[in-house]
């Protein structure tokens, strides 16, 4: 019987959440050079998890779309959740913004159904696979990034953000609004996937 | 001593979820078990490292986003406060016996300048003892656990 616990990746997380607090009390006060070092704190993240759901393309503007809009809002974060965790939510919801304002814009053919949000992920553009490379690790660099593409929408997701995003799963989970039980299963199952894709590769 | 670990025991590690204690225990001394970690492991990080050079100067984009900053973040906006209930509900009782006090005091015969002659302590008086009379619709005592956890509720 596997116990599906949390493992801490960065045990200084409190931290860096108190400076982060102490940086977003005076950012509310206006001062820019605070909320400056919040966005060189955090903007690795955001843009990690903006590529994952725009692609590379237009992951730069999302990125910077989002780090504005924590700017303007930031009067309204009440330090219930970690920094990084809100952050991440506005960096979520403006990509879903942005996925819903291609798929207005998109001529399709599908007929559209119910769950907006999943489907939304369906549409997350794939990766490219990367050069040619020769060596075995870089074929299954490739390889794996091509066989997420078949993960199930959320599970892709919660994938990505705890490899690629580097967040904790209760983050994932708050970001998500999802029980962390979830994360775990689906973060569980992905990787069980994979693992069984890769086959040789590993 | 326990065999090498499952699949799924594997797959837990790799996840980077707990383990239970006799496979952790088992991975720390088996060197193919960890291998087998390790190895799913550092695919997952060479991905990771090739995304991480396809990103963006991170200097140029903080200048860029530095320069689309409004002059000033939006105020402070509302939030629920730890007094802001007993204020509210002291408000409410007060709109209540104004009301009451319209709608059932005797005409006035007093001189019309004067609004009305009752202190506020009778006003409140007068209130607590309606409240406390369940005869009149629409007045009774909400049962107090019901009370809290509307609070509850509208709090969370």
């Amino acid at each position: 019987m596997v116990v599906l616990r949390a493992k801490a990746m960065d045990p200084s997380r409190t931290d860096l959440s108190q400076v982060d607090d102490a940086l977003v009390l005076r950012a509310q006060n206006g001062d820019h050079d605070a909320f400056g070092e919040l966005v060189n704190r955090h903007q690795r993240r955001v843009w990690m998890v903006c590529r994952q759901y725009v692609g590379l393309g237009e992951a730069d503007a999302a990125a910077q779309d989002s780090l504005v809009k924590a700017f303007t809002r930031i009067g309204d974060f009440d330090r219930r959740a970690a920094f990084s965790t809100w952050l991440t939510r506005i960096a979520i919801n403006t990509c879903l913004d942005e996925l819903r304002r291609r798929r207005r814009e998109a001529v399709v053919d599908e007929e559209p159904d119910g769950n907006d949000e999943l489907n939304l992920l369906d549409r997350v553009p794939d990766d490219d696979a990367g050069p040619e490379s020769r060596i075995m690790q870089k074929q299954a660099v490739a390889f794996l990034a091509s066989h997420e593409r078949t993960l199930p929408p959320r599970q892709r997701e919660i994938f990505r953000l705890r490899f690629y995003a580097e967040m904790e799963l209760e983050e994932i989970a708050t970001a998500l609004d999802v029980h962390v039980g979830t994360v775990k299963t689906q973060l569980h199952r992905a990787v069980h996937k994979l693992r069984q894709e890769l086959g040789a590769y590993r | 001593m326990k065999t090498h670990l499952e699949e799924h025991e594997i797959t837990t590690a790799v996840a980077g979820l707990e383990l239970e204690a006799a496979a952790e225990e088992h991975l720390g001394s088996c060197v193919s078990c960890r291998q087998q970690v390790s190895a799913t492991r550092a695919v997952i990080d060479a991905r990771l490292m090739d995304l991480v050079a396809e990103a963006p100067d991170w200097d140029r984009q903080r200048q860029e986003i530095m320069l689309q900053l409004p002059s000033r973040a939006t105020v402070r906006s509302f939030r629920r406060r730890p007094w802001a209930r007993p204020l509210l509900a002291i408000a409410a009782v007060l709109v209540v016996a104004i009301g009451l006090g319209v709608l059932w005091a005797p005409t006035p015969e007093a001189d019309p300048g004067v609004v009305s002659d009752l202190p506020v302590e009778q006003i409140l008086a007068e209130v607590d003892a309606m409240l406390a009379d369940d005869s009149i619709p629409g007045l009774e005592l909400i049962d107090q656990e019901m009370d809290d956890a509307i609070f509850e509720n509208g709090a969370s």
